[in-house]
């Protein structure tokens, strides 16, 4: 743990490359970082962001799709991608021997070839995906009360798109949409674990060179939460699905880790204080709560399921326990558990190369600076009851939206 | 190389520790064979209940008090019952080793098991029953267990609503002191910590548990057959259940190893085929399974339905062209994928520590990540297709969940 060095540098097309170096470790985990995501999506480009992600899989100039699928895996790359409203991340951990490898072949995905079978063969699995998530009412609800909540902000819209959107996107925007966005100075190169920053530095400068560079703006209109409840019936739904949205924080606000413990306290699926009021209880499922940090604003989401037949219970007990947060603030004891209970998870969290990358990348392209799991745990523990009390002044709950996604026979 | 050491305790607990000197954390698991398949027919759904109700206080320590003591050291946990153990997990910082140990000595010898939680306890296990409905894949899947397994195996572990509605706190009281037991338990710990400190402490917290456990019932099956679930949901669900070699076999690696050729990396033969090629699915996998004494293969896809029956021909006719054999390079993709996955995982103390576990209780012997990788590396591309030659993989139990008659 006392062995990692952080190491940063700007190549000269514009590309940050950084690095946690653990020589302890047993893998290098790295990713592209790419500062682009649904809320980046024009009129017509529902979806491209995350379909864009996708068709980089699908071959380059020099590489078929065949050609890509066999060397992740003639590497033994546990590898992967994910497109959020924000970031679309690239990332695979190896076994050291394989950084270099690893590393010239996402390097080289980064522009891919968007071949036309591939293309339309890549549609008809989106819609597969989309498909999929029908299925599953928890995340049709994230969906809809994302957009409900954000309303005309751009991070309202749905980042699979929709099945009409993917039938309609033609290659052209996609070709479009990836010359605007994945420019070298919004994208960051991360690496995490057992690495020789010179010379993977060397290799990243050689394999980025003829980049184009360019400028990939975001906009960040104002917002403000129109607090009310929505009820909807949902024909795949069996049970109740319901989420309580109000205003946190950002990615970079210095409020986010308290507000990170509040979400602990509120949510914490062993003991936290919803727990006891509806799980305990046997009214419910399951609840959670957590506080989700975008650029320039955060959303506390509380989270939960159960039977259908308390439904108007478990709102109406949630309300009040959001209330009484506002009300009385939180308690010294309660704080030092969930603090404790973070700080323990951090330690957890940096076993792996993979889960430091998230951090590592994650947290940079948020913030433009390295910040150690240590860091991060010394923020923690230091807070005391007044930081959390503090950002319950501005009743953020009372802002909440409420939505549940129902069985159709109990709208 | 980490060798991991065993002890047994005189109570027949089974302790196993792998140090991982450089980590700063710890991770244990504690395995008690109880789970579905030792629930009793009247009783479905006993040992899913009873781990819920374990945590509703123990010791001197009412629910509330007992959560609150374990936060208090930090201590991230998991725990559930399946099909053939009850398992809980903990991870924390070394210092607050024995008196967790301490706490889940309570929890597991001196549960309160306390007559007015006992409402709330069946309420939410008909609450995950029920959620069941809305997460089509765990339905089928589970569904075809059912159908394969005429052995307790298939036993769902959620119950069934009758068996749930008539429990008793008597009932499950007495599940329990016939059930929980050290016998044939085990707790396996991975991390930061010296190994005789470990056996020391086990001893110590654990050394005056009691009790017995059930033995593994012997697997039986029914006659391979189709079944079908009519549900009202976008994709049909796909699922097939193909029998294997069991655990400890010779063939054991071979069979691991072809199921990665099969769907282990996303060159492997069921994502070209099916996703890569032909766009009919977003999902389509083949994994291996066991339990005690029996291996299985479950291969699953999800796609809309003009597409299903294509689907199934596709995932069937691949499994089947298995018995051809696979090509050197396929092998090759296969092996190192299986241990740069035994590498990594040796990365998380969490990992480690719920795989031995598993290990000891499948095989009665801990095995380091050293011994697995060397079985591993000794399936030669001759006796992976001598073993495949034999066709293993035929015969499946086939079920479908999805609107109307979309499959034949």
């Amino acid at each position: 743990m006392s062995m990692l060095t952080f190491k940063e540098a700007t190549l000269p097309n514009g590309l940050r490359v950084i690095a946690e170096i653990n020589p302890e470790a047993k893998s290098v985990a790295l990713g592209y970082f790419v500062r682009t995501g649904s809320r980046d999506e024009l009129a017509g480009e529902e979806g491209i962001s995350h379909f864009l992600e996708h068709m980089v899989f699908k071959g380059t100039e020099r590489r078929s799709a065949w050609d890509v699928n066999r060397e992740f895996d003639e590497m033994g790359a546990k590898y992967n991608a994910f497109t959020n409203e924000e970031l679309t991340v690239f990332y695979g951990a190896v076994l050291p021997e394989f950084a270099p490898r690893l590393l010239g072949l996402f390097s080289d995905l980064m522009n891919p070839a968007f071949a036309e079978d591939e293309f339309e063969t890549e549609r008809k699995i989106i819609l597969e995906e989309i498909a999929l998530y029908r299925d599953r009412p928890q995340f049709v609800l994230s969906e809809k009360a994302q957009a409900a909540y954000f309303e005309k902000h751009p991070l309202a819209k749905p980042v699979l798109g929709t099945a009409e959107s993917i039938a309609n996107m033609t290659r052209e925007q996609l070709i479009d949409y990836h010359s605007r966005r994945y420019v070298p100075e919004n994208m960051t190169l991360a690496f995490a674990g057992n690495l020789y920053w010179e010379e993977m530095l060397a290799l990243a400068e050689q394999m980025t060179r003829r980049w184009r560079n360019g400028q990939a703006p975001r906009n960040h209109p104002s917002f403000t939460p129109r607090p009310r409840k929505i009820y909807e019936p949902y024909d795949k739904a069996s049970q109740s699905y319901g989420v309580f949205m109000a205003p946190g924080y950002s990615a970079s606000a210095v409020e986010r880790y308290a507000a990170r413990v509040l979400s602990e306290i509120l949510g914490d699926p062993d003991n936290g204080r919803l727990f006891w009021v509806l799980v305990d209880s046997g009214l419910a499922e399951m609840v959670t709560a957590y506080h989700h940090e975008f650029e320039e604003l955060g959303v506390y989401t509380v989270y939960v399921q159960g039977d259908p037949a308390n439904n108007a219970e478990v709102s109406g007990r949630i309300v009040e326990e959001l209330e009484r947060l506002e009300q009385d603030g939180v308690e010294e004891e309660e704080l030092e558990r969930a603090k404790l209970k973070i700080a323990t998870s951090l330690v957890f969290a940096g076993e792996t190369s993979l889960s430091r990358l998230f951090y590592l990348g994650l947290n940079y392209s948020y913030s433009g600076r390295y910040e150690a799991l240590d860091t991060v745990q010394r923020w923690v523990m230091h807070l005391e009851t007044f930081h959390v009390n503090e950002l319950l002044e501005n009743k953020p709950f009372s802002h909440a939206l409420e939505y549940w996604l129902v069985p159709a026979e109990n709208a | 190389m980490t060798i991991p050491v065993s002890e047994t305790l005189d109570n027949g607990l089974r302790v196993v520790v792998e140090p991982q000197p450089w980590n700063p954390g710890l991770s244990f698991t504690i395995l008690v064979p109880v789970g579905a398949t030792s629930d009793p027919e009247n009783r479905l759904g006993a040992a899913s209940m009873l781990e819920t109700w374990l945590w509703k206080g123990a010791g001197p320590r009412g629910a509330h008090a007992f959560a609150d003591a374990l936060d208090a050291l930090g201590v991230r946990r998991q725990s559930g019952a399946g099909v053939e153990y009850t398992t809980f997990s903990a991870s924390l910082l070394p210092e607050g080793f024995s008196a967790v140990l301490e706490l889940y000595a309570d929890l597991l010898m001196q549960p309160q098991l306390p007559d007015n939680a006992f409402d709330s306890v069946r309420a939410l296990a008909l609450q995950e029953l029920a959620a069941i409905e809305d997460q089509p894949p765990q339905k089928l899947l589970m569904r075809l267990r059912r159908e394969a397994f005429s052995s307790p195996h298939g036993q769902p572990v959620q119950g069934v609503r009758e068996t749930l509605e008539a429990m008793t706190p008597e009932a499950l009281r007495e599940e329990f002191d016939n059930r929980y037991g050290a016998r044939g338990s085990v707790l396996a710990v991975a991390g930061g910590v010296d190994p005789d400190d470990v056996i020391r402490l086990a001893r110590k917290h654990f050394g005056s548990w009691g009790g017995e456990t059930p033995e593994a019932p012997e697997v039986r099956l029914t006659s391979p057959h189709e079944f079908r679930i009519v549900q009202d949901t976008e994709q049909v669900q796909l699922g097939l259940f193909y029998k294997d070699v069991p655990p400890g076999h010779y063939d054991f690696y071979a069979s691991r190893l072809a199921a990665a050729v099969l769907s282990g990396g996303m060159s492997s033969r069921l994502f070209t085929e099916l996703r890569e090629k032909r766009g009919l699915v977003y999902t389509v996998s083949a994994i291996p399974g066991s339990v005690k004494g029996f291996g299985y293969l479950t291969a699953y896809a999800g796609t809309k339905p003009d597409s299903a029956e294509e689907t199934l021909d596709m995932l069937l006719g691949e499994i089947e062209r298995l018995s051809q054999g696979v090509s050197r390079e396929e092998l090759d993709r296969a092996r190192i994928g299986v241990r740069a996955e035994l590498v990594l995982s040796g990365e998380s103390s969490r990992a480690r520590a719920a795989a031995l576990a598993r290990d000891v209780f499948i095989l009665d012997r801990a095995r380091s990540l050293e011994d697995v990788e060397a079985e591993v590396v000794d399936v030669t591309l001759d006796r992976i297709n001598m073993f495949l030659e034999g066709r293993p993989f035929k015969d499946p139990w086939i079920g479908t969940l999805g609107p109307g008659e979309v499959v034949k």
